[in-house]
Order: structure tokens, then sequence, then C-alpha cells
């Protein structure tokens, strides 16, 4: 199955960030964004003035020797350090709320545009990245727009308000500092240009090793029979030394990164201890302000090295910004027209009110048809009418394109040219959620909801009534398995319904077939190991779930095809064979003839015995 | 379960264990931690100086290595003339200071990467070697969590929080020395803020664990809703329920959201508290500092450096909080892989040996049940398996058949007085496992492959495999035509990672690779089931030809599949009910007649 990624985890750049294609999700929040970073930049700004406390302290206390007005003092800056911690907390809490608020609109943007996807994307992409889509990219893109702006607007005007109260302070003596910035930014980018790097690679080879321990034990049957523990323990060795080296490798670079930062503060320390006592010293500037500058030389480079990094994290999240919006920009291939939006309703907003009862004579007029990811048509010009009640069998080889029809049945995919004709109207004129409203369909593996047998059941009718279950269950023998369970209908089917034998899933998803009651049915049969009464349970079961409904089968067991109404013959993606059990069988030499014949000959010579 | 004999007795036998070959390393990396956090001291004690000596004129005593600084750089005088010289010292105190630092850091590192890889390859070489049965026993995410996160735990505990205690301490009682030595009574009044953020911090810290919990958990849910609407896509579109979906995952997300929000609150609130009462302290000493400078019972270069180191000890103590209430949780983790550790590994008896094995094998008497089963699985099962013959198996599902191969295989181990699985009259306890295992080729029902090239899947069982042996199984089992239309051929990756193989193909390539060590024993549990019919007649004859003086037992739900073979028998509810050949069989009339019946049936209207 290709997969859509085509972007590897390189970095990627959008203008701005990325941020004006996710404006659409932070319009409803920008106002509290307003506040959050008002109120950041004001607990900035306190903390840039704390050393000024010191100051004032040492200038008009210690230098004068008095302890007058001390009390007043210490007042403010109490008073101070409480304005500080409202401010403070509520920035810091509106930024997660607003943080935990975009993360919530983008999952459920992302979740609701999967529901209208067409079917194509979900070919082309498997489900572990699109999950990512919905959870990941999410939470880190809420990250960014609430923690990585409040971190640069912390540090930043940190930054600002120290350079500001340095120059007004004493501007030969801010110029030495400033003059350090600079090598302070190359070091900074120059380090975590690399860090970035290794830390990738780093992940990469954790990601390995979680692999290679669920490998490990998900294969232990395997490993054990075939007696491959030392080999595959070499392999596993070989990961974590890999691993360990990287490891090392990053500490190196992220070691050197920090030693050298502090270094770089302790210059200017040492700057300000020079040139400042010097002037002090000389007595053009107090004491208090020595102290002050003193303080700024070890504490502005910090806030510098935090906003580098900052930055680089926000270069880092581009990727899932753009993995993101592309998702939410991914058209489905099949979509209502405006106009049948209006008369029928959409997804989610359905006009029941004017949905037409369906029939279920379907028609194939003229279809041709090819993949939207391939060139080559599996279908062209096709006809078939399916009159109401009939059955239709499609059989061929695993792999030989059995789905299509169904798929087209479905309206999973639209036909290329031509049209698929539900009661003699174009499907396109009636909404996909009116045709799936009146369709069932019994999947190959049969998938089940985590929850009760109750929920599962109801799925394709909610409404229905506990008696109306149990005749459904009854109907396809399906009571027993049900009866046996601790809770009966209220018994957990476990996580995909994996409590059950696949045999007893086929069944209840049988049953929630029925408990829909469609007027098309679509049956994907099993070929997984079911065992031979199991089996014969099952295809009593279809029997009496297709009576009466227009049922389309692709059938692996050849007792259902026999009875089919008409038979699709499928080889390489096309179909090409049709007709009744009996006709195809005339025409001896012919693929189904030998399909056919092929399964029996063995069990018919030996019955002639 | 085994107390008797179990590994590792205590938490720290098991965690000294593991830090074999690191130990030495994480010592350096502390003494150098302590030396960064003596030097780091010296800065202030400096400025102190440089203010009161040399720009003021009050006179106090030094500590020796202050004096012993002041005369290596040419004296008091020279340094009042000099100032740079001060800087210079500053300079290369940091520059030293640096070395320390990184030695640290990087001495620290290679001990915690050292120690993680040993644990990880030591879980793992232990948990391949731990019997079948325990793996049936244990969930496979539970241990990978063990495996990854707790090994993570433990790792940081060790080389993180443990180290990061040391040096907090260090820093702290340095910090406090000093603090001290400027004066005692200002000390008292720093200090006595130290242990109400330490308690605050760590009762926070204790209380937030849950809460993080409950969050992750609500995640899982939340995930697992993803997960399965998206997994289910085609149910969810063939019934109409999108608005359903929706629904349910925008109530779970809202849910989910609310918890966060409110555990952000109370993050905030902690954080901008405790930032509050350090800033309080910080305060308290600046005031009550400038009092004594005024009352003359401190120097102004005192105080200067009394701020700071009053500063430099507080981001410590606010750190000590967080790490003893996470160095808590190390001990469950411990505990947790000490669980999988203490587990006993498969093992020969000491008598055990490699007979020759291309003999006869017979199950006699033989019952079993599952260690957490009350269901026996095997009631008294009888019968033998003639060399270079063809049993056949037939039962439905639960019958017992593949436990019986598994029994043979010792993937469970047949208790005393169960009765006796002989090869060739050797009992197969008395054989020595791994020869066992190399000499019976087992295709199971459901094959597993590993994420690498379908080369090398073919080939994993032999040391040096060729392509042409590989190829050679391949076209054996009908899959090299198949292996051909990939792109990448023979080398194609096999997986998440790379192409998604059907079950039959899967099915396909198992067979392949046990051909390819070409073992006197065969066992096919089922191994046909999901390839057509066709394929399924095609592979047997090409096994027929191949596999003419191996013993294969098949196990089927196919008539057609077993009816070929030497001698069948019929298992039913875990009892040997029928056995014979297929004709004898089906003139019986019973269970195997039944099950025959029902697939021939199937289409016998319609040839008729």
């Amino acid at each position: 199955m290709p997969n859509n990624t085509d972007e590897k985890n390189t970095a990627t750049t959008l203008p701005w960030f990325g941020i004006p294609r996710l404006l659409p999700f932070l319009k409803p929040y920008l106002p509290e964004m307003a506040v959050m970073v008002f109120l950041g930049s004001m607990v900035s700004f306190v903390d840039s003035m704390i050393p000024l406390f010191n100051r004032y302290a040492l200038n008009n206390f210690v230098a004068k020797g008095t302890v007058k007005g001390i009390g007043y003092f210490a007042l403010v800056y109490a008073v101070t350090l409480l304005v500080k911690l409202v401010m403070d907390f509520t920035s810091a809490f509106m930024c997660g709320d607003i943080e935990m608020s975009v993360d919530r609109d983008l999952r459920n943007a992302a979740f609701n545009h999967l529901q209208e996807l067409s079917f194509s994307y979900f070919n082309q992409n498997n489900v572990g990245y699109i999950h990512a889509r919905v959870m990941s990219d999410t939470g880190k893109i809420g990250m960014m727009c609430a923690w990585r702006m409040m971190d640069i607007v912390w540090n930043g005007s940190y930054i600002i308000f120290v350079l500001v109260v340095m120059l007004t302070v004493n501007v030969r003596l801010a110029m030495y500092i400033i003059a350090l910035i600079p090598i302070a930014i190359l070091l900074v980018i120059y380090f975590q240009k690399h860090l970035i790097v290794l830390n990738r690679k780093i992940r990469e080879l954790n990601s390995t090793i979680t692999g290679n321990f669920n490998e490990g034990i998900t294969g232990a049957k395997a490993i054990k029979t075939l007696v491959v523990e030392d080999k595959i323990q070499e392999d596993f060795m070989e990961d974590t030394e890999k691993y360990r080296k990287s490891a090392v490798h990053a500490t190196h670079f992220s070691a050197m990164f920090t030693a050298s930062v502090t270094m770089l503060s302790s210059c200017a320390l040492a700057l300000v201890l020079w040139r400042g006592g010097k002037i002090t010293m000389e007595g053009v500037m107090e004491i208090g302000t020595l102290s002050v500058f003193l303080s700024y030389a070890l504490g502005i480079l910090e806030p510098i090295q935090n906003i580098i990094v900052t930055l680089s994290e926000l270069i880092a999240v581009q990727v899932n910004v753009e993995r993101f919006t592309r998702l939410l920009n991914q058209e489905s291939d099949v979509a209502d027209s405006p106009e049948v939006i209006e008369k029928y309703g959409d997804t989610f907003n359905p006009k029941k009110e004017n949905w037409e009862d369906l029939v279920g004579d379907v028609e194939f007029k003229d279809v041709s048809f090819h993949y939207p990811d391939g060139t080559e048509y599996v279908l062209e010009h096709f006809n078939l009418k399916v009159p109401q009640g009939s059955n239709v069998a499609i059989v061929g080889e695993t792999g030989a394109g059995k789905s299509t029809l169904v798929n087209l049945v479905c309206r999973f995919y639209e036909p290329t040219m031509g049209q698929v004709l539900i009661d003699g109207k174009d499907a396109r004129e009636r909404s996909q959620l009116w045709l799936h409203s009146n369709i069932g369909y019994v999947l190959q593996t049969p998938h089940l909801f985590s929850g009760t047998v109750r929920d599962n059941l109801k799925y394709g009718n909610p409404s229905a009534t506990d008696d109306e279950i149990w005749k459904a269950l009854k109907l396809v023998s399906a009571d027993t398995i049900v009866e046996r369970m601790d809770k009966g209908l209220d018994s957990d089917v476990g996580e995909g319904g994996d409590m059950l034998s696949t045999g007893e899933k086929q069944l209840l998803s049988f049953a929630r077939a029925i408990l829909a009651d469609p007027r098309i049915l679509v049956l994907d049969e099993a070929t997984s190991s079911i065992d031979t009464v199991t089996e014969k349970a099952i295809q009593d079961a279809i029997s009496v779930v297709i009576k009466g409904r227009t049922s389309f089968m692709i059938a692996h067991r050849l007792s259902t095809v026999v009875d089919a109404d008409f038979i699709l013959v499928v080889k390489d993606g096309k179909i090409i064979e049709r007709g009744t059990h009996k006709e195809l069988m005339k025409n001896i030499g012919g693929y189904y003839h030998q399909l056919f014949s092929r399964q029996f000959e063995e069990m018919e010579v030996r019955a002639a015995l | 379960m085994k107390n008797n004999n179990e590994r590792f007795l205590t938490k720290i036998s098991m965690v000294l264990f593991f830090l074999k070959g690191s130990k030495a390393l994480f010592m350096f990396g502390v003494i150098f931690s302590m030396m960064v956090a003596f030097l780091d001291m010296i800065n202030p004690k400096i400025i102190q100086y440089t203010v009161d000596y040399l720009i003021g004129d009050s006179q106090s005593a030094m500590p020796f290595y202050m004096q012993m600084i002041v005369n290596i750089t040419g004296g008091r005088d020279y340094l009042r003339a000099h100032i740079a010289a001060i800087a210079c010292v500053v300079v290369f105190i940091a520059l030293i200071c640096a070395i320390f630092r990184y030695l640290n850091k990087i001495l620290n590192s290679m001990a915690a990467e050292k120690l993680i890889c040993r644990m990880r390859d030591i879980l793992f070489e232990h948990i391949s070697h731990l019997p079948f049965a325990w793996h049936s026993e244990n969930h496979t995410g539970d241990i990978i969590q063990r495996c990854t996160s707790d090994v993570d735990t433990i790792k940081n505990f060790l080389s993180e929080q443990l180290t990061a205690l040391f040096r907090i301490v260090i820093m702290i009682g340095l910090g406090l020395t000093f603090m001290i030595q400027i004066d005692l009574k200002l000390s008292l009044i720093s200090a006595a803020f130290i242990p109400v953020i330490v308690l605050y911090s760590l009762f926070f810290h204790n209380k937030i664990g849950s809460a993080f919990e409950n969050a992750d958990v609500e995640e899982g849910k939340l995930s697992a809703i993803a997960q399965e609407n998206l997994t289910g896509v085609r149910v969810v579109r063939a019934f109409g329920r999108e608005k359903f979906e929706r629904e349910r995952f925008e109530k779970k997300n809202t849910e989910y959201t609310k918890m966060w929000v409110h555990l952000m609150k109370l993050l905030a609130a902690f954080w901008t508290s405790n930032d509050m009462i350090s800033g309080m302290q910080g305060m308290t000493v600046l005031v009550a500092g400038s009092v004594f400078c005024v009352q003359g019972r401190i120097t102004v270069g005192e105080l200067i450096a009394f701020v700071a180191y009053n500063a430099m000890i507080s981001w410590p103590v606010r750190l000590l909080g967080r790490v003893i209430s996470e160095m808590s949780k190390a001990g469950v983790s411990i505990d947790r892989l000490r669980y999988i550790m203490n587990s006993e590994v498969e093992q020969d008896e000491e008598d055990a040996y490699e007979p020759p094995l291309d003999k006869d094998i017979e199950f006699k008497n033989v019952s079993f049940a599952y260690e957490n089963g009350t269901a026996e699985i095997l009631r008294d099962v009888s019968f033998k398996v003639e060399a270079g013959k063809t049993v056949g198996v037939l039962g439905g599902t639960g019958s017992g058949k593949s436990t019986l191969m598994y029994l043979l295989d010792r993937l469970y181990n047949l208790p005393e007085g169960n009765g006796s699985i002989t090869i060739g009259g050797v009992d197969i306890h008395k054989i020595k496992m791994h020869y066992l295992r190399e000499n019976i080729g087992f295709v199971l029902q459901e094959p597993f492959l590993f994420s690498r090239t379908i080369f090398e899947n073919i080939g994993i069982t032999s040391k040096s495999a060729k392509m042409e042996d590989v190829r050679k199984a391949a076209k054996m089992a009908s899959l090299d035509e198949t292996i051909k239309n990939f792109d990448e051929g023979y080398d194609t990756f096999v997986g998440e990672r790379g192409v998604t193989l059907s079950g039959g193909q899967k099915q396909r390539t198992a067979i392949a690779q046990m051909l390819v060590s070409n073992p006197p024993i065969m066992i096919f549990d089922d191994s046909l089931s999901a390839v057509d019919t066709e394929t399924d007649a095609k592979i047997r004859a090409a096994l027929d030809k191949h596999a003419g003086q191996a013993t294969t037992i098949i196990i089927s739900h196919r008539i057609t599949t077993l009816m070929h073979a030497d001698h069948i028998i019929v298992l039913s509810h875990g009892k040997l009910v029928e056995e014979g050949t297929h004709d004898e069989l089906v003139k019986n009339n019973g269970l195997y007649r039944k099950i025959y019946d029902i697939q021939i049936q199937g289409g016998g209207e319609g040839i008729a």
C-alpha cells in the first residue's frame, strides 16, 4: 500500500511559522491571547526590575547608613511580588487553557474532516499515519500556539527590559554586555543545529528498539519454533549499541553547549567586574548599580539561549503544521453537490424528511472506472441491471479486485465515466448518507467497536429494542453466543471485539446488518480459518440475511455462488465472465469452470469410490 | 509463584547487577559535579572581596583559598591598580568550571547509556529465553511498557535524579556554609524558607502524580476512539454513523480537555506560588541584610555575596521536592522489572542429549490443561506417527489440535504423570530443547514475519542463507512468482515499514522458511487456510515430491488437504475420537464423515 509520506522528517519552513494557516483556529482565542501576552510581558518586566530593588537597598540604605523607610520599601517589594504572582498565574493558566482549547478544536476539525473523506484517502494512507495527524500533530501545534509563544514573550520582553534598564543606568557598561550577545547567539545556533539532527536520530533509534521489543515479544512463538533467539539477540544488541553511541555523541554536543554558554556568562561577569569595578572605584558609579549589572550579566544570557531554542522548536513544528493543514485541505473524491446537500442535508445534518424510500434496483450504465491512484481501467463500458431482491455473486482469486463493484455500489468511489443508478436515478443525485443508511455491509474481517454487544448490534439502528435484537440474533443463530456470555447483551466485547472469536464476530456482524434492515446488502465472505461447523452456521446466516434484499456478495464458498442469480467472474481486476452458474458451467474450459471444478475434483473422485 | 529461587531478592541487588560496568563512571561524574558546584560558589566570594577590599575599605578575614588567589595574582595593592587581573581570575575559574561541567555531563551520559544498553540487552535476552507459557500469560503491551518506559524511569532515576540529589545537597550545603560564614543570623532567616519550599513541592508533586495518570488514561481512551473509527471506517460509512462518531469523539475530547485545563490550573498555581515563596525569601534576605549592613554586622560586599548565594540555592531547593517525589516512582519500576528478571528461563535437563530424530513419534496417554485454564484441553490422547509418513489431524476449534503440536515442540511442557511424548523411544524432555526445535519445522497457524526483507525472512534459520536455496524453497511454496512481482523482489521489506503481505502470502513465506532448513519432522498447523484451493494443491504436490523422507503432521479443516495422508486422526473436545485412512474414516460414518458431507455438499447439487 503506497503511503503518502512523501515528506521526510526534515524541517519545512513556512512563512511566519505557519501561523497564518492556523489563524481560523486561533481566532476565537485572540482576545485571550492578547491578555496573556500582555500579562506575560508584565511578569518579565517585574522580573527584570528585581535587581533594581537590590540597587535601591544598597544605594539608599546601606550606602547612606540608614534604615529609614525600609519598612515601606519591604511593603512595596512584597506588593510587587504579589502583583507578579497574580499576573503570572493568570497568564500561565490562560496559556494552558489556550493550548488545550486549540488542541481540542484542531482534533475535532481533523476527526470531522476524516468522516467525510473518501475511501481513496484511507486506501493511500495507513491508519497509524492518519491517527498521528489527529492525535499527535494537534498536540504539538497546540503547544506551539500557546507555550512556545509564551516562551518568546517571556524571554523576549525580559531581554528588552533588561537592555533598556542597563542602557538607562550606564550606557558604557551596557555596551560591554551587548557586545557579548551576538557571540552567544552564534554559539546557540551552532550547537542547536547539530543537536536537532542528533536528537532526531536518537528518537528514530529509540523507536527501532521499541519495535524490536515488540517483535521479540509478539513473535515469541515464531522465534522459539525457529530457534533464532541468538540471531535476533545479536541484531538487537547492534541496535542498542548504535543508540548508546549516538546518545553519548549527542551529550558531547549538549555538554559543550552548556559549558560554553555558562562560560560566556562568566566572561560577562568578569567584564562587568573589571570595567564596572574601575568606575565604581573612581566614584563615577554607585555600588548598588554595580550589583545590578552583575546580576544582569549573569542573567541575560539564559533568556537568549531560551529564545533561540524556542525558535528552533518552532521550526521543528512546521512539519506538523504542514501535515495537519494538508489533511484539512484534502478534498474528498466523493462529495455531494450543493444541490444535493440543499435537498437531502449533509453528513452531519441530514434532512431526513426529504429522503425517498430506497427500493433496491441497481444498474450499472456504461460504467468505466479506474482507481484515483492508478490509470489502468478496471471496468470499461460495463453494463449490468440488478433488479430489486436479486443476488449477485462476485468470484475470483484473492487480490483480483473483487471489491471494485461493491465500492461503486456503496459509492465509496464514483465511476470515472458512466453512471450507477439506484432506483433508476444516478447515485450522485442523492446524498451519500441516504444511500449508506439503506446499505448493510458485512466485512470479510468483521469490525466491532469496543463496548457492549448491545452497542455494537444497535450501531446500524440505534432505536432497536432488545426484542428486535434477540430476533435478529436468532435469525443468524448467534443467540447462543450471546446467551453464553456473562452479562448477555451487556457483555463487553473488548477492544475491536477481541474477546470474541472471528466466527463469533462474523455472526454478530450479520445480526448487526439485519437490525439495520437495509435494502441493499453487501457481503464480503471470510476466508479465515473457521471450523466446518461454524462455517455452516455462517452459510445458513447468509441465506437468511439476503432473502428479499438486493445483495452483492464477494464469495469464496462455492455453495453461495451456485444459488446466486448472477455471477461475475473477476481476474486481474477485470470481469472476464458473467452469467448464472448453469450458463457459466456450460463454457467448459472457461475460467469459472476451471475454478469450480478444481475445488471439487478431488472430492468427486473420492466420493465416487 | 516461584518464590523459592528468585534471582533478585531485593531491589538493590538487581540495580547493582544492572549497574555493572557503569558504576565507576557514575561516581566520577558525581565528583566532577561537586567540583562544579564548589567553583560556582567561588564567584560571589570574589565579587564580595572585590567590593570590600578593593572598591571599599572594609577589612575582614579571608579564607585560605581567597588569600591564595590574591597572593598568586600579585597581592592586594597590585590588584587595586590592576582590577583586570580579578576579571582574569573569574574567567580562569570559569574555564576550569566549564571543563569540569563538560566532564561531569559526558561521564554521566556515558554511564547512563552504558546502563540502559545493558538493561535492554539483558531484558531482551532474558525474555526471549522465558518459556512460551510465560509469554502467553503476560500481556504484550504490559511487557513492552516495562521494557521501555520502566527502563527509562530507572535510567533517569540513577543518572538524573540520584546524581541531581547529590549535586543539590552539595550545592545547598556549600551555599549555606558560605552564607553562615558571612552571617549566621541572616543564614537562619534564609534557611527557614527551605523546608517550606521543599515540603510544599513534595506535597504538590505527590498529589499531581495521580492527576497525570488519570489524564494519560483519558488520552488513551480518546486515542482508542480515533483508532477504532479509522480502522472501522467502512462500517462507519456503510451504516451512515458519521454523526454519531463525531458526537462521541467530541464528547470525549471535551472531557479530556477539561481534565487537562484543570491540571494546567494546578500546575500554574504551583509554579507561580512557589516562585512567589522564593521571591519572598529573596526580599526578606535583602531587607534584613540591608538592616544588618547599616548596623555594621556585615559589609556591602558580604551583602552582595549573600544575596547571590541565596539566589544560587533557591533553584536547587525548589528542585529537591520534585526529585524526591520522582524517586519514589522509580521503586515501582524496579519491581516491575524484577518481576521479569525473576521469572525462570527454559532449561534443558542435565542429562539431555541429541539423539537422531528421523524416528517414530509416539503420543502416549497425553492429557493437558493450561495453567490458567480450568478445562482440560487434551484427554488421554495416544497415537503414533511412523517415521517418514504423513499424519493428518482434523478437529474443530478448541479441539486441542494445536496444543498437541505445541507439546511436541515443547512450547509447553507436558507435566509428569500426564502421559508421554517420545521420538524414537526417547522422551522429548530428555532431548536438548534447541536441538529438538531445530529439527522440527513448525509452520504456525498465524505466521509471524520479521520486519526484514523477504529474503532474510525465508533464510532466517540459517546463518548464511544462499539465494538459490531461498528461491528453491519459495518456488516450492508457490511464492516465487508473487515475490518477483514486487518492485524490489526478494529485497522487499515486509511488515510495518514495508509491504503488507496477505494472509496467504504470509503462510507461504512461513512454509518456504521451514523448507530452507529441511528438517526431518515437519508440522503444518492449518498452514494453508488462507491460500486458495488451487495454490493449496500445488504446494502439497511440491511438498510430496520434496519431503519424501520427512515425518509430516498436517492439521487442517479441509478434508481435501488431509485426505491423502497415510493416517488421519480426528480430535473432538480434546479426545481422539477416530483414526484411520480417509477411506476407512468415510466408511465409518463418524465425525469425519459428517464434516466430509458438509464440505462436499456445498457443490454437490450443482455438479450433479
